[in-house]
């Protein structure tokens, strides 16, 4: 501990204090984005959590409630990504003859790739993910995927580029 | 992960995947691939990335990893589609706001304009906007709409928004006024952007990020023809119908409805924003739609 400045009237901040003092608040703050109870008490475990993982000193923050609602509307985003893949995948198995769909292991096996294969590609502009889902997932070829974006076979070679690059770094 | 191999091997799967690698590309990339350990681990790691997504069955990990994109852009997305789904009442009351009329400069629905300002500046103003422009302080302000504003000389303008202010010089920005914000989109140069509690941040060219009350979001990459409206153009790069419609919708006066189950459509193409009949009846021979006009004002999508 260096000699920050701590008043001597206010415990020092930990752990079970940040919890404490403002696990109701980030939760009713949760909840009024999310709707639910339900998930409002989980994001607000998860914010928990990555706030005790992250590097910054407990000790140190000047603003805990708004580092805690910085973490947690992280977390929302990827939540509401998850729901949307969730909701999109559920459509698809759907939509699918009854003979081609596959088991629940399989469903869930295959979501699970889904959720993992969804965070890697998060980030990259949506043309660059079209175009990479299609060669991938489609077999297009680039003539095919620059007609179908309306650019030409260079920028597709480009996108293709970048999605690589993008999945390499990301995927270690 | 070195950045650097990450890069050459991108660009090396990118070129065989084009179909127009030679025997000598193939040779060069075997090379790489042996001339360090870092190289071949790489490549390998690229293979397995490529498995992954070939073992995926088609369909359905094509409808859940190419849906529709949420997160941030669905913000802005809600805001459309609020805007789009209110009834005639609030179109109506929208026609003619009353700052519009004190406004210096204002288009009508399905109207756009171009003004030339001095030292070679230019403002262009998309359909149903609103502006006051002060060339003493050298000052826009946008009061409903859109604009778009170039200023290639190194005098700054700025323009004044609900949530905030920018500062142009040598550059092109574009701005839309939402409900809750307004759309920041950079075409060239960097501008710099001032919140409501004075916070300041640049965006750069190519850069695009809310501007809210709560300040400057985080910014995505934008494609250009997203802003094709200065050049009287619309286009859609397989975009859903839907959002096609609704941006559309902002160009015709009167009410446009759709039914529910064409949102998910598919559109592609570049349309002149000059006849927005003629979009809806190219739309209708290209996808099979109905289109049901009870009058100009009242159009229906089946």
């Amino acid at each position: 501990m260096n000699d920050a400045v701590v008043p001597t009237h206010a415990p020092e901040p930990t752990v079970s204090s940040l919890y404490r003092d403002h696990h109701s608040w980030l939760e009713s703050w949760l909840r009024r984005r999310l709707g639910n109870a339900w998930d409002a008490a989980d994001l607000s475990q998860d914010t928990f959590l990555r706030v005790l993982a992250s590097a910054q000193p407990i000790e140190q923050m000047q603003e805990p409630r708004a580092y805690l609602v910085t973490v947690g509307k992280r977390l929302l985003v990827n939540f509401h990504q998850r729901r949307s893949l969730e909701q999109a995948y559920l459509n698809a198995l759907a939509s699918l003859p009854q003979a081609c769909v596959p088991s629940p292991e399989q469903r869930w096996l295959l979501l699970e790739t889904l959720h993992a294969l969804d965070d890697l590609l998060e980030g990259l502009p949506v043309q660059v993910r079209r175009a990479f889902l299609w060669s991938q997932l489609e077999g297009l070829g680039y003539r095919e995927i620059a007609a179908r974006l309306n650019v030409c076979e260079r920028t597709v070679k480009r996108y293709m580029a970048q999605a690589y690059e993008h999945c390499l770094l990301v995927n270690l | 992960m070195n950045r650097g191999v990450a890069r050459a091997a991108a660009q090396w799967l990118a070129l065989l995947e084009s179909g127009a690698a030679t025997e000598r590309d193939h040779a060069a990339l075997q090379r790489w691939r042996d001339s360090h350990p870092q190289h071949e681990q790489t490549w390998q790691r690229a293979q397995a990335l490529r498995q992954r997504f070939s073992d995926l069955p088609q369909a359905l990990a094509m409808a859940s990893l190419d849906r529709p994109q949420p997160g941030r852009r669905a913000v802005l997305k809600r805001a459309l589609g609020i805007a789009a789904l209110l009834p005639t009442a609030w179109l109506l009351s929208r026609q003619l706001p009353i700052q519009t009329w004190r406004a210096d400069l204002h288009t009508a629905t399905g109207e756009r304009t171009r003004m030339a300002l001095a030292d070679g500046a230019s403002v262009q103003l998309n359909t149903a906007t609103a502006v006051d422009v002060d060339p003493a302080q050298r000052r826009i302000t946008l009061v409903e709409g859109e604009l778009a504003l170039n200023v290639p000389a190194a005098t700054a303008m700025s323009v004044q928004t609900r949530y905030g202010e920018l500062t142009v010089s040598q550059a092109e920005v574009c701005v839309r006024q939402l409900d809750a914000g307004c759309l920041v989109s950079v075409l060239k140069g960097s501008v710099r952007v001032r919140d409501l509690d004075g916070r300041t941040a640049t965006l750069q060219g190519g850069q695009q990020a809310p501007l809210k009350s709560s300040g400057l979001g985080a910014w995505v990459a934008f494609d250009a023809l997203q802003l094709g409206w200065r050049d009287g153009v619309l286009t859609a790069q397989n975009q859903a119908l839907g959002d096609f419609l609704r941006e559309l919708a902002r160009y015709r006066p009167g009410v446009l409805r759709w039914d529910p189950r064409l949102e998910q459509l598919r559109v592609t193409g570049s349309f002149r924003l000059d006849d927005t009949d003629r979009i809806l009846d190219l739309l209708a021979s290209s996808l099979g739609l109905h289109v049901q006009a009870r009058t100009r004002y009242w159009v229906t999508l089946s």
